[in-house]
Formats: structure tokens, sequence, C-alpha cells
């Protein structure tokens, strides 16, 4: 009997990462996964304004910072919401408002830099416990975090790979999705994502027993449904009107294949499971906005999934 | 000067319409449905109904910050349950969230037949000539259990076809049923009484069978009811007193409010207060406009008066038809200004559409709540099932609609004093408000690295949260509500500890979540399943 503690979309928050490090012990588990989309999304400068002054704001609200202790506070509040601080001044702003290339290298940086404190962070904490640990980045995740993962000690990259879990399971792992109105990092469409998982699945040995810990949800599968957008991005009907997401191909191959889990994430209100055939469907959804890691805890059995829970962690 | 940089990512979208989440929380505090419903049951009281309609307005905007304010705090979350759990713990939340958004619905379910039969069915019969079948959905228990299952099947269906479907359902009947309310106050605003006394004789006989002199039988039987209840007016006392009642229309302009999406800043925490705000505004206002346009060319007095006379049947207080044998519908009142029978036909059609557009929302609300105690494994993980070929969560959907039939039944034949249930519907889901409600005075100091991380977190009144402020006010008048509703010392609204059904009814359904909830603990925790882990946070250091 092995125990997995999956989460995924923390998006940049220190808080999540710190949970879910802990979530081994806590929850008993055996093996802690990482579904993708572990970057933040957005940079919040703090303009200096002279001597230990600076001007941030924060979800649209003006926080002046006038002495050292304001300014950690604040750094921590912002970093709780997996947003980035980066220190400034008005002139590097007016200069990046004009240079959108530098903004780019300044996220790029900020990025690579909490991304490199996690895997610090991994390896020490983890250092005695034994605990294995998979990340798969995923679509939001720029290409150059893969080789920090990869450097970690004890943080392995599942991106491509078939991983045996224990004795009677294997895993396979892609935080590629289908095509997004947002043109993120890892997205393709639906036929070069069949390619993508087939490629795995030919490398199963027993893909009835397997776990597929993809970052799309299936298409359809109500783990995937996310509010309807206009062509501004503006959701329409006040929210109220969802349609699915998720991918065709990786429906189409769970149908065919027929393993024993799939792990997903990608869309944060999807926080669900459901059964495609005798596949069970995990979505546990996201807030790291707020500071909690939704996962869920999944028992395997022999050929079987003995139990499994969602957590609000 | 450029105070963040975002990147392309997935889920970054830009604000909602304020105009869309007014739709849903205008269609959610319904004038017409809930509305007139409750304002022709509301004959007897001392206080102006003008008053009242304000002074509970007041109160509900309240409820309108503390909403906005939670979803700020802890957006896209699926509301109280998510909101209760966290705070005050996963008893609470699944107890306070099954009751408030699954069970009651149970009884909600009647109500709308109820409406549906007087709004729908009834003045269309009529306006077709189908005299019989009119007055036998109008006057007899099993045409308003049969309208119960009507209901039933529209609600399902609409289910069946999803959320996204019935949003625009909703939208089309939210402007349908806005051109059908401003030609009834038309009609009315530019109609006389003595007109409305002759098209009423005219009507109620030829569509209804009623007896001529239908105006003044029925004002006579409504004194004789103690119909009494002014247009302004009253003491302060006297007006607090109709609030109890009035709630049951307008203390749910943030029925919708949880799903309005992502809420990136400060912006979008006032744009939720915006859109139910407005709507608790502008249904404030038409509805004090239908009031002068009702007092005006019907009379507020007969208004009060024909309400008290169908009350008085059919509550069973007397045995006597009214003279107007079907309920006071202010819109069929307003069609029978004119001779036309298209006209008429088409005011009502229009109106009709205020329900059509707001009944999904009896069963929506409760297909989540179960989905999500399923997902948390406190209900069997086949009620989340969604039929592959349809998209219907069939086993959610019998959940509610076998016990609602059930209830229903037990209403439209008023087995067991059912009928005298109604406000118990408000007041369930008042009692999961309240535990929102404390939730959100609390949360400022129980979460406060939350909370300081949040839009909210510099909107402060006298330097303290605004969301604790409005919340304590919010959360004061729902103890008064709960009060007056328990104890009932004036002896108004008939749902008090003193009505054994009342009691049983609700303490049977908080007993049902508490043995669900802590039934399926204990059998969770023999499957090595430990819930309160599972909802615990997880420690960071």
């Amino acid at each position: 009997m092995t125990i997995l503690f999956f989460a995924t979309d923390i998006h940049g928050s220190d808080i999540c990462w710190s949970k879910f490090l802990n979530a081994g012990k806590f929850y008993e588990v055996d093996i802690l996964i990482l579904g993708g989309d572990m970057t933040g999304k957005a940079v919040v400068p703090f303009i200096h304004q002279g001597g230990k002054n600076y001007k941030v704001s924060l979800l649209e609200q003006d926080f002046p910072v006038t002495n050292d202790d304001e300014l950690a506070d604040l750094k921590k509040r912002v970093r709780s919401r997996g947003y980035y601080p980066y220190l400034t001044n008005p002139d590097e702003i007016a200069e990046l408002e004009k240079d959108p290339e530098k903004v780019h290298k300044i996220f790029l940086q900020e990025v690579l830099k909490v991304f490199q404190q996690w895997m610090d962070l991994a390896d020490k904490k983890l250092d005695e416990s034994g605990m294995k640990v998979y990340c798969c980045p995923g679509n939001d995740d720029m290409e150059e975090v893969d080789e920090i993962v990869r450097a970690s000690k004890r943080v392995t990259l599942a991106e491509g790979l078939v991983i045996p879990i224990d004795d009677d399971h294997e895993m396979i792992a892609s935080g590629w999705s289908n095509r997004t109105p947002w043109d993120t990092h890892r997205e393709e469409d639906e036929e070069q994502l069949k390619v993508r998982y087939e490629a795995m699945v030919s490398k199963l040995e027993n893909p009835h027993n397997a776990i597929f810990n993809i970052h799309v949800p299936p298409y359809k599968s109500g783990l995937d449904e996310a509010p309807e957008l206009d062509e501004d991005l503006r959701p329409v009907l006040a929210g109220q009107s969802l349609k699915p997401v998720g991918s065709t191909a990786l429906r189409k191959v769970i149908e065919e294949t027929k393993p024993l889990l799939g792990l997903h994430g990608h869309i944060h209100e999807g926080r669900g499971a459901t059964r495609i055939g005798k596949t069970l469907c995990i979505n546990p959804g996201s807030m790291y906005e707020q500071g909690t890691l939704l996962g869920a805890i999944i028992t395997l059995g022999k050929n079987k999934i003995k139990n499994y829970v969602l957590t609000t962690g | 000067m450029s105070n963040l940089f975002i990147r392309k990512a997935t889920g970054l979208v830009r604000s909602w319409s304020v105009m869309d989440a007014f739709v849903y929380a205008f269609f959610s505090i319904n004038l017409v449905t809930l509305g007139l419903y409750s304002f022709s049951q509301m004959y007897y009281f001392e206080g102006g109904m003008i008053n009242a309609l304000i002074v509970s307005a007041i109160f509900i905007f309240f409820e309108v910050i503390v909403y906005a304010g939670l979803i700020a705090v802890m957006p896209r979350s699926g509301g109280d349950y998510v909101w209760q759990s966290r705070i005050l713990g996963g008893a609470v939340g699944f107890i306070l969230a099954v009751t408030g958004w699954w069970f009651i619905l149970w009884l909600w379910v009647p109500l709308y037949g109820d409406m549906f039969r007087h709004i729908v069915l009834v003045p269309i019969l009529g306006i077709f000539g189908a005299q019989n079948l009119a007055l036998w959905f109008a006057g007899t228990q099993t045409g308003a259990f049969v309208a119960s299952l009507i209901t039933l099947a529209i609600v399902s269906v609409f289910i069946t076809l999803g959320m996204k479907t019935y949003a625009k359902i909703q939208k089309y009947s939210f402007y349908g049923g806005v051109l059908g309310l401003l030609i009834v106050i038309v009609l009315l605003l530019t109609g006389s009484n003595a007109a409305f006394k002759a098209g009423l004789d005219a009507n109620a006989s030829s569509m209804f069978g009623a007896q001529a002199g239908v105006y003044d039988a029925t004002a006579a039987l409504g004194t004789e009811a103690g119909a009494i209840t002014p247009l302004t007016g009253g003491t302060l006392l006297a007006v607090f007193l109709v609030l109890p009642y009035m709630v049951f229309f307008n203390l749910w302009p943030n029925w919708g409010a949880t799903l309005y999406g992502e809420v990136r800043g400060a912006t979008d925490f006032k744009r939720n207060i915006s859109g139910m705000g407005w709507a608790l505004g502008v249904t404030t206002v038409l509805g004090i406009v239908l009031f002068l346009a009702i007092r005006k060319t019907i009379g507020w007095d007969f208004y009060v008066q024909a309400g008290g006379a169908w009350w008085n049947y059919a509550w069973g207080y007397t045995d006597v038809v009214p003279a107007l044998p079907i309920w006071p519908y202010p819109a069929l009142l307003a069609s029978f200004l004119t001779t036309s029978r298209l006209v008429q036909f088409i005011v009502v059609v229009l109106m009709s559409l205020w329900w059509f557009g707001w009944c999904g929302t009896v069963f929506l609300s409760s297909t989540r709540v179960i989905f999500a105690a399923a997902f948390d494994r406190l209900l069997p993980e086949r009620v989340a099932d969604v039929n592959e070929r349809t998209g219907t969560p069939v086993n959610a959907l019998l959940l509610m609609v076998v016990p609602s039939i059930l209830v229903a039944y037990l209403f439209s034949y008023n087995i067991a004093n059912f009928q005298t249930l109604t406000l118990c519907s408000t007041l369930v889901i008042a009692v999961t408000y309240l535990g929102t409600t404390i939730s959100a005075i609390i949360l400022p100091y129980t979460k406060p690295d939350l909370y300081k991380a949040s839009p909210i977190a510099k909107y402060n009144v006298l330097g303290i949260p605004l969301i604790t402020v409005a919340g304590v006010i919010f959360g004061g008048f729902l103890v008064f509500l709960l009060y007056q509703w328990l104890f009932d010392p004036n002896g108004l609204y008939g749902i008090g500890l003193s009505n054994k059904s009342s009691v049983v009814y609700m303490l049977g359904m908080y007993v049902l979540a508490g043995v669900i909830y802590f039934g399926f603990k204990s059998a969770r925790k023999r499957q090595g399943i430990d819930m309160d882990k599972v909802q615990s946070e997880i420690p960071v250091e």
C-alpha cells in the first residue's frame, strides 16, 4: 500500500510550497507530487522614495513603507499571494514601462530566484526524510525552471518520464496543456498532445495500473469547467456561464488506456473527483492566493485505489 | 506609473460585467415572485410597507458588504460552506451549508410551485378561457401539488440544460420581465380607480366566474380577515416587526455572488458591492414605485384587503371562497385595465419571465453544495455522478427532487400544518448567513495574514475593519429576525417555538445534517481517513 499526496497550481506562493513540503509528515504519506503552475503571475514594484521609504501598491491599495519592519512585512504579504516583490526606483520604472523585454527579464530573474530558494528549502527540509517528491511544471511555468528542479537533490522533475511509484504502479507526467487564450509557455494543439501522451503510455509496463499526472484535465470531465470568457477575456454572465476547457486528446487516451488514476490541475475552480470509465480523475483545485494548499491523498492498493480524499490545508 | 507587472498566465481574466452581476442579484431578490407573493401575505401588520422596504434594504446593504468582503478575501472558494468550514470548523460549515443551501430548498419547492400557479398558470389559463382549469389550479390542494410537480420538472430541465444555458435564459427573462413590469406600472399610473373597478368586475367574471360587485365584496372579506397594513407610517417598532416577513423577499442579493470570479483588487471588491447593491437599491425603488402605482389605481386598501381575503381562505381560517377566487396578482389586475385579451396575454407572459428566470436557482446552488460535500467524502462519491450523455447530475438531482415531492405533498395538502412553515424557508437560510456573518466578523482577527494580504485590508471604520463593522450590524439584524421568528412575542410569524411542526421540521433538518456529518466522519475514520486532519491547516514552518 502506497499513499500519495497531490497538490497543484501553487503559483509562486511561499506558504503553499512550505505546506507542500510539510504535507508528507502531516498527512503521513509516502510520496509527494506537485502538479504544474508553480510560478507566480505578477511582480510588485517597491518604488524607492528616498531613505527607507517605498511606495507599494498591492491589490489596488497603496501601502507606504517607512522602515525596515514595514518593508519586511509587506514583502512577506506580497509573497503570500504568490507575487514577487521587486525593489526599484522611479527611473527604472519609467524605463521598464517603455521596454517590455526588460520586464520579462526581471520577471524571469525573480521567478528563478524564488524557484532556487524553494529547491534549497526542499533539500534542507526533506534531507533525512526519505520522502520522494515529484514536480512537473505546468503550462504557466517557463522552461528555465526545469534546470533548477533537475539540480535539486530531493525533488525529481517528472516531465515526460515514466516513474515507478512502487512495485505495482507507474506514473507518467506532463505539464503541457491544450491551447489557452493566454498563449502560455507550454501549450500545444491537441494532436501534438496526443503524440506526447502516447509516447509515454507506450513505455508503461502495465497501463491499467498507471497514474496519469497530467496538468490539464480531460475534456468534459467536470474537472475542467471554467468561466466562459468573451473576446476581451471578460467572464460572461457574471461568471455564471461555465464551459469545459480540458484536453480532448487526454480524454481519448484515458478512455483507451484506462489507467488507474488521473491527477490534474490547471482549472482552479474545477476542484473535484470523477470517474472516466474506471479511471478515478482528481483535480484538487487551487486557493493559492489565500495560502491554502488544496490537495488530495490517495491510497493505492494492489490494482486499485484503496481510498482517496480531497484536503484543505 | 506601473504598480504591478503581470505576465501572461492562465486565468488572468478581466473583471466581469457589473451589469451581469446586477442581473443575477436582481433576480435573486425577485420583486414579482418573492415580492408580490409575500407582500400579499403581509396584510395584518401596523408598520408601513414602504418604510419596511427601505429599512430592510439598509440592513441588507450591510449583508452585501459582508459577502463582497468575504469574496474579496476568499474568492472562488465556494461560498458559505468553505468560509464557515475554514473559520468556524468543518462541522459547523457542513451543517449550516447543507441545511441552508440544500435541505431547506425542499421547502422552497412548494413555494416556487405556489408562485408558479398564481403568477403563470392561473392568469394564462384565465385569459385563454380555461376557467375551470384555472380555478382548479388556483383553489385546490391537488392543483397546488401538481403545480409543484410541474415546477420540479421545469427546474430539472434547466439543470439538465446546464448553467451556461440557464444564465442566458435568465438574461433574456430579465429584459422581458422588466419590460412587462414597466407596462404594468404604466397601466396602473395611467388608469383610474373607477376604470379598475369596472375592469375587475368584467374580467374577474368572464375569466374566473366572479359575481358582480367583486371589488366591494373582496374589500369586505379583507376587512373581516383583519387587513390593515398601511402603505407608509407606523411606529418604529411596528415597522421593525414587518421586517421578519419582508426579508422573505429581499434577503438574497448575495445568492450568486460567490461565482462572480477572481477578485484582483479593491476595484473588484467595489464591483461586487455595486452588482449586489444596485440590485438591492433598484429593486427597493421599483417596489416603492409599484406600491404607489397600486395605490393610485387599484387602491392600497383594496390591495391589502384582497391579499387578506385570499390568504385567510388559503390558510384555512375560513371556508368561504373569496369573491375574487384567485390570488390577487397585481400584474393581472393591472391588465384588467385593458379590454384587449392580447395585451393582457402579453403582460402576463412577460411578467411570467420573472418566474422562469428565477426558478432555476432553487436547485443550482443545492447541487453545488452536494458536489462539494461528496468531494469532501462527507457524502457517497456517487452523488456527484454526472450522466455522460446529458451532463445531468442525476443523483444530486434525485436528492433534491425526491424529498421535494414529499415536502410539496405535505405543504399542498397542509398535512401537519405544513403551510404554516413558509417563513421557515427564510429562517434556516438566515441561520446559515449568521454563521457566515460571524465568520466575517472574526476573520481579520483569526486569519490576520490572510486578511492583511487581501484587497479589503485598508477599509476600516474608526480603525475597525469594515467587514467586522458590517458583520456586526448585519449579524445584529439577523439576531433580531431570529428572535422574532423563534419567540414571536407578538404572534406575527407563526413559525416560532409554539409551532410544533415548525420546530420538528427545522430541528429534524439540523439533526439529519449532524447525523450525516458525524456518521460519514466516523465511517471515513474506519477507512483510515481523519476528516479533522484533512480539513486542518498544514503547519507552514
